[in-house]
């Protein structure tokens, strides 16, 4: 239309401009729409499986690793719920009072316990090259859902705060996720491996049953969390690396446990694998799962907006940012310890017969040096 | 004796001159919704910027039936009428206590008619069971009818002004310590001055351009994950966080304090009858959405509850409880200069320390609790040389060794003479909050700041958070009970303290900036090293992670 035209010839291409104009707008229309749709039902599929991973329900889980043999004792056990008491160490009967149930106060030497054990985890993870983070504990809701949680499902895990669009968080993976959420990491920077300390909060609604008594399923918890952000190609050996690091911690600690490869139905949607670790807790009469270790591939940096620079051997051309073009990290998180339940399976691996309790030895020096917590005469 | 509300906590908590009544049960599983405004208090730093003070009275009248009875002392607030108005007036605070004493005198008198007619009623009743003639026994329904129709329309207006009582007694603040100021905070006096002078040689950085420079706090990232006020730690800043809470922890139990780690979210009743309000426009309180839960701002809250509706004997008192938690707060309206990286954020760790004792042991375990706070604050290189008492008019100095009194102010360039100074405030009526009968803040000097910043609160709450939390004790008796009647003596209500020993990023603050050295690094004072580790000193690194 910028040439010299017929008024009849213009006239014709005014129209036609008009029609493809309104066409044009219908169709931006729908490729909103379709791309919102496809979103919402995209977002649902969950990460792909690592080939090793066995098919089928939490009985399908296989054992990679069996630590130690459950101790054999000469008296009656007690679980840590009646050692708690004799020792006069935790308090749930106010905290039903004050917070409701599945709230705890720890007293005396569990408080020295709790700052033992997370002084003690940070202090080694820490010597093996990982950054120490503390991090918030209130963060926006649209990070825990590209993190692969639902903040607002039925039956959600997740308290949220009135009035706002922030959540509390369940583990620390969250926090520690959105710290580089769309970057671009150079690729010399990587692997980026973090271990962090917080408090995490989880409603444990449809937790009902058995599992609930004491220390085992709580709202409120401290635990120290390791994260790592890699290449692609390095995540099913990190992976590794985090289970071994996991293993060391709690065979130094003298615990009994197996290590399972989760089965297909027990990933959760954003893990490629997953490793659990259950302890032998005496007192429950049972394995208990004390931690877990998920590669996450790139489902949660896809989300997060996590990418990297793959240095490029090829020269850049002048004038052109010509760096390779970026990739998608992979991230992997692992407990390196959740203190209640470390809490339980020290208290009832270690009960002696008189109601006292023996600190294991590399817990000692962060714990000013106790050797063993004893009952006291009130 | 007296309703005092008491906020003490390092971060200020706005004085509350409105608390919400209560009603009959403690365990009304009602939600109410309150419409109370938190009076800001003004930060006690020097130079910071005056938040503006005062409740609106309007938002006054609680929506629904309240949920709790505070035990309020009515008789002593009318025997003592005139000293409970006058403490009202000097707090700024805007209870009414003709109103008090009025619907007081109102429910008593209701409270006798009721009494009366009950009396009555029995009467008609017992005539009943005897033998009558048929119209007398007539006369003796219809009495009876009319006293039972009198009665429930009587003992209903029992309950309305019972619940009217509590609404506006429970806004009485609790009574004044003698010594405390009068006025606002520029009166409030300074009881003690800790410190020497330091000269830095080289331009000072505050908290925040150190901790970038040596690559320990994130903000940015922070902002972007929660929002403005929150921050991660990173390398040594987590070690010095971990190590101030171990040493803080430490250092109290020896002094023969019960270690404790408490829940964060608590039932709001429980924050209400601490003296907090959940629900007030600018509350401090973040609430959990689809529950009657809150988090908490300082574990003053769950240590108070624990001993919730309880008699505690005797002897086991004083009870003496060292807390950590971590502690959460919107900082509603608290706009403002005073806002920049660690100085005011929404979420931090603190430890606290919380006493119950027998009354008359309050105003000592208020000096001890005090005594703790500046020995803490002294061992960390905060150098005790000397003492010095500001008394309102005309001041007498002691001095051991002569020093420098005032902090010098010095733009941040250039030369600056700073000193590792902290000083305790005896906190003016105006700036105490409802729950204290005394309170004492200690401030630190901050030369990266250019100003003192508060860094512990310590507050007597004599029995104002026992009244409404129900605690009680029960003296020993002299008298041997008698067999079979449980004659112990009658209960009377404990008295609470709460003083902090130690709030992170405050403390965080403090190191970083007084122990800066020329390059960049900071030196860790000697008593944390052990708790981080033997780490003595942090140094700028070379970055080349993220």
């Amino acid at each position: 239309m910028k040439g010299k035209l017929e008024p009849s010839e213009r006239q014709k291409l005014v129209e036609e401009g008009k029609n493809l104009k309104e066409r044009l707008v219908t169709l931006e229309g729908d490729l909103l729409k379709l791309t919102d749709e496809l979103q919402q039902e995209a977002q649902c599929v969950p990460n792909m499986t690592h080939p090793d991973v066995p098919v089928g329900g939490e009985d399908c889980s296989t054992i990679r690793k069996m630590v130690g043999k459950p101790r054999e004792f000469s008296f009656f056990v007690k679980d840590h719920v009646q050692l708690g008491k004799d020792l006069n160490i935790f308090d749930f009967d106010a905290a039903a009072e004050v917070s409701g149930s599945k709230f705890y106060y720890l007293k005396n030497e569990a408080v020295m316990l709790e700052l033992g054990l997370i002084n003690w985890a940070v202090s080694e993870v820490m010597k093996r090259g990982f950054t120490p983070l503390t991090t918030p504990e209130i963060v926006r809701s649209s990070v825990v859902e590209k993190c692969g949680f639902q903040p607002r499902g039925t039956n959600t895990q997740v308290y949220s705060i009135e009035g706002s669009d922030q959540c509390l968080i369940g583990t620390a993976e969250i926090p520690v996720g959105g710290i580089h959420m769309d970057s671009i990491i150079p690729e010399l920077s990587l692997p980026l491996k973090y271990v962090a300390f917080s408090h995490c909060f989880r409603t444990e609604a449809g937790a009902a049953g058995a599992a609930t008594r004491g220390l085992y399923r709580v709202h409120q918890f401290s635990k120290v969390e390791m994260f790592i952000l890699c290449r692609p190609e390095e995540s099913n050996s990190f992976h590794k690396e985090l289970i071994e690091i996991e293993e060391d911690l709690f065979s130094s600690l003298g615990l009994h446990f197996k290590t399972l490869d989760m089965a297909t139905e027990d990933l959760g949607a954003p893990a490629y694998r997953k490793f659990d670790v259950e302890a032998w807790m005496p007192g429950l009469g049972r394995y208990g799962e004390i931690s877990s270790a998920s590669n996450c591939t790139d489902y949660q940096s896809r989300r997060l907006g996590i990418r990297y620079r793959p240095e490029s051997s090829v020269p850049p051309k002048k004038g052109k940012g010509s760096s390779a073009s970026t990739q998608f990290v992979h991230t992997l998180n692992a407990t390196a310890c959740a203190v209640p339940r470390m809490i339980v399976c020290l208290l009832e691996n270690y009960q002696q017969q008189d109601g006292s309790v023996v600190i294991p030895e590399p817990l000692r020096p962060f714990m000013g040096g106790l050797e063993i917590i004893t009952p006291k005469s009130k | 004796m007296g309703l005092k509300l008491c906020l003490s906590s390092t971060l200020k908590f706005s004085p509350i001159s409105i608390l919400r009544p209560i009603s009959q049960s403690t365990k009304n599983p009602l939600r109410r919704s309150l419409l109370l405004v938190r009076a800001l208090s003004a930060d006690a730093a020097a130079g910071t910027t005056t938040i503006a003070p005062d409740t609106t009275p309007d938002d006054f009248r609680v929506a629904k039936a309240p949920q709790w009875k505070a035990a309020i002392d009515f008789k002593w607030i009318r025997e003592n009428k005139e000293a409970v108005a006058a403490n009202v007036k000097n707090r700024n605070s805007n209870a009414n206590i003709d109103l008090v004493v009025e619907l007081y005198d109102k429910l008593m008198n209701v409270q006798k008619e009721v009494e009366g007619l009950r009396a009555e009623r029995n009467v008609v009743a017992n005539r009943m069971k005897g033998k009558l003639e048929p119209s007398e026994r007539q006369k003796l329904v219809e009495e009876g009818k009319n006293l039972k129709e009198r009665l429930v329309t009587l003992e209903e207006d029992l309950l309305n002004l019972t619940d009217e009582l509590q609404q506006e007694a429970q806004c009485v603040p609790n009574m004044t310590h003698p010594d405390v100021p009068v006025g606002g905070e520029d009166c409030s006096s300074i009881r003690k001055m800790v410190g020497k002078a330091s000269e830095f040689s080289f331009s000072v950085k505050d908290h925040v351009q150190l901790g970038k420079d040596l690559n320990i706090f994130d903000f940015d990232a922070a902002a972007e994950v929660s929002g403005s006020k929150f921050y991660y730690l990173k390398n040594e800043a987590v070690m010095l966080e971990m190590g101030l809470i171990n040493w803080a922890v430490s250092e109290v139990m020896k002094r023969g304090f019960t270690p404790l780690i408490t829940p964060e979210i608590v039932r709001s009743s429980v924050v209400e009858k601490c003296g907090f309000q959940p629900r007030g426009t600018n509350t401090q309180v973040y609430s959990i959405e689809g529950s009657d839960q809150c988090l908490i701002g300082t574990a003053e809250i769950p240590v108070g509850g624990i001993h919730m509706d309880s008699i505690i004997p005797e002897s086991s008192l004083p009870l003496k409880y060292v807390a950590f938690s971590h502690c959460f707060r919107t900082e509603a309206g608290a706009a403002g200069a005073a806002t920049r990286g660690l100085y005011r954020v929404h979420q931090f760790s603190k430890v606290e320390m919380f006493i119950l004792c027998r009354p008359e042991e309050s105003n000592s375990f208020h000096e001890e609790l005090i005594e703790i706070e500046e020995e803490l604050f002294s061992s960390l290189g905060l150098h005790f040389k000397y003492a010095s008492d500001f008394i309102s008019s005309g001041f007498k100095f002691s001095f051991d060794v002569l020093t420098i009194v005032f902090p010098i102010h010095f733009p941040l360039a250039g030369l600056m003479t700073s000193s590792n100074f902290h000083r305790t405030i005896d906190m003016a009526t105006q700036d105490l909050g409802a729950p204290a009968y005394r309170k004492f803040d200690v401030e630190a000097w901050m030369p990266g700041l250019g100003r003192y910043g508060e860094i512990s609160s310590a507050s007597n709450c004599t029995d104002y958070q026992s009244r409404r939390l129900g605690i009680r004790y029960r003296p020993e008796s002299s008298i041997p009970p008698k067999k079979g009647k449980g004659s112990s003596t009658p209960t009377r209500f404990v008295h609470t303290l709460n003083a902090t020993a130690c709030a992170v990023p405050r403390m965080i603050i403090c190191l970083l900036e007084n122990y800066q050295q020329e390059d960049g690094s900071v030196v860790i004072p000697e008593p944390l090293r052990r708790f981080m580790g033997g780490l003595e000193i942090i140094t700028p690194k070379i970055q080349i992670r993220c």
